[in-house]
């Protein structure tokens, strides 16, 4: 029966769990090992040439470091559009990630021997340490992929962004309801909670997750202060602790997704600004030499 | 218990229509079954979806009858109970029902929800970009700012500048330098075209000689470029970027003057510099007279000091002294005479000691040979300040007032003695102790009695009184002496400072106590200086303990000006 078909299940569950290997993982961790083999030799030559007077970029290996670094940089930014085309296979975009972390964070050896440890207050140093920050934000950014998105899921709880927004402005809506009766003082505060900007909180606010000026806490303690058991009031006073419990979980969600993205905005960023530092460095050492 | 059922419609101009109608029942059913109690014709609506029932606590109910849930206060749930006093907002498909009291009633509220509330414009608000510049807008800031600072600016001030030197002023080229200059060069800091004067040109040797006008070459150029020896592979790829980009060289001034590497003394060149060419220097350079040197202690030659051969005309030679060479001075005695603590000198030096300051134990080095101010050799040994303390060249007594014979001028020595005879008085009688006739005073010079020509001769033969220190010749026919010719400096192509070996004893280099011939060569050999000094290549772990690293620039200077190397000038001792 030569046309039986071959048994599934198992074949493709191996099949599958050798796809979802990370990209860190990818290949049985090649890229780390071509990289620490990168930085081993560069770290022997750079003990074992003795460059006179003092190690530094412009000897024969401080221009053999400076390309490798500066091309590495060149193909480590282009990540960014390799990355908007998806294909599998030896030079997958799974692959060429791995490379890019890999290789990436043996730029830190690379770079810092290129200087021979000469830093100062000028444009040389100014491009390593844009490299720097863009490595260290993207080791930030891997350490928060592996260990937020849990902790978003845990907050979010199955409930989607539209569905939390909804959430708020469904309280919101009973809130506008059941303040018409309330005075005037406080309508106003019910009038300011509402009016108040789900995502007012500024870049700061975000990443620290401390939102001052929240109108919604406000009014809830003014609320508890006046002490009033008027029927309505109460109502409103409920409403609003339920309002804020539902904006706590979406403060929390956009704590997270800061935490989360941030990384990206120094990450690009500066890369671009690495690159820009890195031809003003090469221009200028060859301009005045 | 009753519902009452408030129902919203718009109608197609916009306006509200509000219907209320009271259900005494306990139970409402929702759902798009025509038979409901509130019917929703929706097809996102389940024909039976829900039930909502009041409770005796006054609350209201509320379950899924069918599979799907239902949105309270934007979650999907399938059962919930809501107090109509605080009340609850219901969503089924794309209709809302609010919850809510209205005097002892549960009002229920239907109302459709309305085109365009599910587009929420702030739901992308939760992302950060939302708050910040975009990602692009950031990047293209940041690089377009620091090729504006870093590139164009500093480029654009450079092409524009005034041709004059000292008018021009580039803007924003500080940010380029690598490092401080040296303190040699302190001044030219943030002017960086003093000395970087063409674009994409390396410093010129002509920029360097602008200033350094006095600066010799090592060698003829066409010798040097055939020293040099082929450069490894790193050298290889240096010399060729270099050749890429228009720098001069090898040999260059940059070469071995780094700069911008510290507010320091710019550091002399590694001894590898030299190594280059002298290393090996025999094999491409088949005639030349030195010896091949790379490190100090694994090669280096042996000194070839300049040895005196004739004193009269001052002819010296250099002679390795590895050939165990003899110097004729002119000298006539040998270091011991003066040196050895139980000879008469000794016992003289020790009577004088008192007045002259000599050592108990007969003479020193330095009681002859007086350093240099700056302690780096040693002066011209002066008759009258060095030796005439006990060798005095008085021969006459006219009452109080001696006669001394002219050291350095013989013609005018002999024509005093020949009339010398004129005298009455005999100058000396017997010998007397020298220190009775020191410099001022009389001193038993052995000339034979005072009569008539005879002086003359026997004040220069052998044992007369210039014989003591001078070996007496012929010249033209007449007795004469030799010079005393003592070299400054026997190796005058190394630099050796005295003052840097203060601690060491003369007698541990210069083994003048036991030098029994005035001939003796007391200068040390290579393998002497080995003892203490060692070569720069020796690598940091396995460097010998407590020898003195030693380049070649030590000894040696590059640019042939006769100043003292590099090293031995940065020493502050």
């Amino acid at each position: 029966m030569a046309s039986t078909p071959a048994p599934r299940g198992a074949h493709t569950g191996r099949k599958i769990s050798a796809d979802h290997e990370g990209f860190l993982r990818h290949r049985h961790f090649r890229w780390l090992k071509l990289a620490a083999t990168l930085c081993v030799i560069a770290i022997l030559a750079y003990l074992m040439v003795d460059v006179q007077p003092r190690p530094n970029g412009g000897s024969w290996l401080g221009y053999i470091l400076g390309t490798i670094g500066a091309g590495l940089i060149v193909w480590l930014s282009l990540l960014g559009l390799r990355k908007r085309a998806m294909t599998q296979g030896a030079w997958s975009l799974k692959a060429w990630t791995s490379a890019h972390v890999y290789l990436g964070l043996s730029l830190i050896v690379v770079a810092t021997l290129h200087t021979g440890f000469q830093f100062g207050w000028n444009v040389h140093t100014l491009a390593y340490v844009l490299m720097m920050l863009v490595i260290a934000s993207g080791v930030w950014g891997i350490a928060v992929y592996a260990s937020l998105p849990t902790a978003l899921s845990a907050n979010r709880e199955e409930l989607t962004r539209e569905q939390m927004i909804e959430g708020v402005r469904a309280v919101d809506r009973q809130l506008h309801a059941a303040a018409q009766p309330l005075g005037r003082e406080q309508a106003e505060l019910v009038q300011a909670a509402l009016e108040e900007d789900l995502f007012a909180g500024g870049f700061i606010a975000r990443l620290s997750g401390t939102w001052r000026n929240c109108s919604t806490a406000r009014a809830i303690e003014r609320f508890a202060l006046a002490g009033t058991d008027d029927e309505a009031a109460s109502k409103v006073e409920k409403l609003l602790i339920r309002r804020k419990a539902q904006l706590d979980r979406l403060r929390r969600q956009m704590r997270l997704r800061a935490l989360l993205e941030v990384w990206l905005f120094i990450h690009i960023p500066a890369t671009i600004a690495l690159l820009a530092a890195l031809t003003a460095h090469i221009v200028s050492v060859f301009y005045y030499w | 218990m009753t519902f009452r059922l408030r129902t919203v419609s718009t109608t197609a101009d916009g306006r509200r229509i509000v219907r209320d109608k009271d259900l005494a029942q306990d139970v409402l059913t929702v759902g798009r079954a025509a038979e409901s109690d509130i019917h929703l014709p929706d097809l996102a609506v389940e024909p039976n979806h829900a039930r909502i029932s009041l409770h005796a606590s006054n609350r209201v109910a509320v379950e899924a009858t069918g599979s799907l849930g239902f949105v309270l206060d934007g979650q999907t749930q399938r059962s919930a109970s809501i107090d109509p006093r605080t009340g609850g907002e219901l969503r089924f498909g794309s209709t809302r029902i609010l919850v809510g009291n209205d005097s002892g009633v549960v009002l229920l509220t239907v109302e459709p929800v309305a085109e365009g509330d599910d587009h929420d414009d702030e739901a992308d608000g939760m992302a950060l970009a939302a708050v910040l510049p975009g990602k692009r807008r950031l990047a293209w800031i940041l690089a377009g700012l620091i090729l504006a600072l870093f590139l164009a600016l500093p480029i654009a001030s450079n092409l524009l500048r005034s041709p004059d030197i000292k008018q021009s002023h580039v803007v924003g080229d500080g940010s380029w330098t690598p490092g401080p200059l040296s303190l040699a060069h302190h001044q030219l800091e943030a002017r960086c075209e003093a000395c970087h004067v063409k674009p994409f040109q390396s410093v010129r040797n002509e920029t360097c000689m602008s200033c350094h006008k006095g600066v010799h070459d090592h060698a003829p150029e066409t010798r040097m470029s055939l020293a040099r020896a082929e450069p490894g592979l790193g050298g290889r790829m240096l010399n060729g970027v270099a050749h890429a980009f228009g720098k001069e060289g090898p040999g260059a001034c940059v070469d071995c003057h780094r700069e911008h590497e510290g507010l320091a003394p710019m550091a002399p060149p590694s001894q590898q510099f030299c190594a280059d060419c002298h290393g090996s220097l025999k094999d491409r350079l088949t005639d030349t007279r030195l010896g091949n040197a790379a490190d100090f202690t694994r090669l280096h030659p042996q000194f070839t000091p300049m040895v005196m051969v004739d004193p009269a005309s001052g002819l010296a030679r250099p002679v390795s002294l590895d050939a165990n060479p003899h110097e004729n001075s002119g000298l006539a005695f040998p270091h011991r005479l003066h040196l050895d603590p139980r000879g008469g000198v000794a016992k003289m030096a020790a009577t004088l000691a008192s007045e002259r300051g000599y050592g108990q134990n007969g003479l020193s080095c330095n009681d002859c040979h007086r350093t240099t101010e700056d302690g780096v050799r040693f002066k011209p040994i002066m008759m009258e300040r060095d030796c005439e303390a006990c060798h005095s060249l008085v021969y006459d007594k006219i009452g109080p007032t001696l006669r001394k014979l002219r050291h350095g001028d013989l013609a005018q020595a002999v024509a005093d003695l020949s009339v010398a005879g004129n005298t009455t008085e005999p100058v000396v009688t017997g010998r007397a102790r020298p220190g009775a006739f020191g410099a001022n005073q009389l001193y038993f010079a052995q000339f034979s009695r005072l009569v008539g020509g005879r002086l003359v001769s026997s004040m220069l033969g052998k044992d007369g009184i210039c014989g003591e220190c001078h070996t007496p010749t012929m010249k033209n026919g007449q007795t004469a002496i030799v010079p005393v010719r003592l070299p400054a400096r026997y190796m005058a192509n190394g630099w050796f400072n005295h003052a840097a070996h203060k601690q060491t004893r003369c007698t541990e280099c210069h083994a003048a106590p036991a030098s029994s011939s005035s001939s003796d060569l007391l200068l040390p050999k290579v393998a002497e200086c080995r003892t203490c000094h060692v070569g720069e290549q020796e690598p940091g772990l396995f460097a010998p303990k407590g020898k003195v690293p030693s380049s070649c620039a030590m000894c040696h200077a590059y640019h042939p000006t006769g100043a003292a190397p590099p090293l031995s000038r940065h020493d502050k001792h």
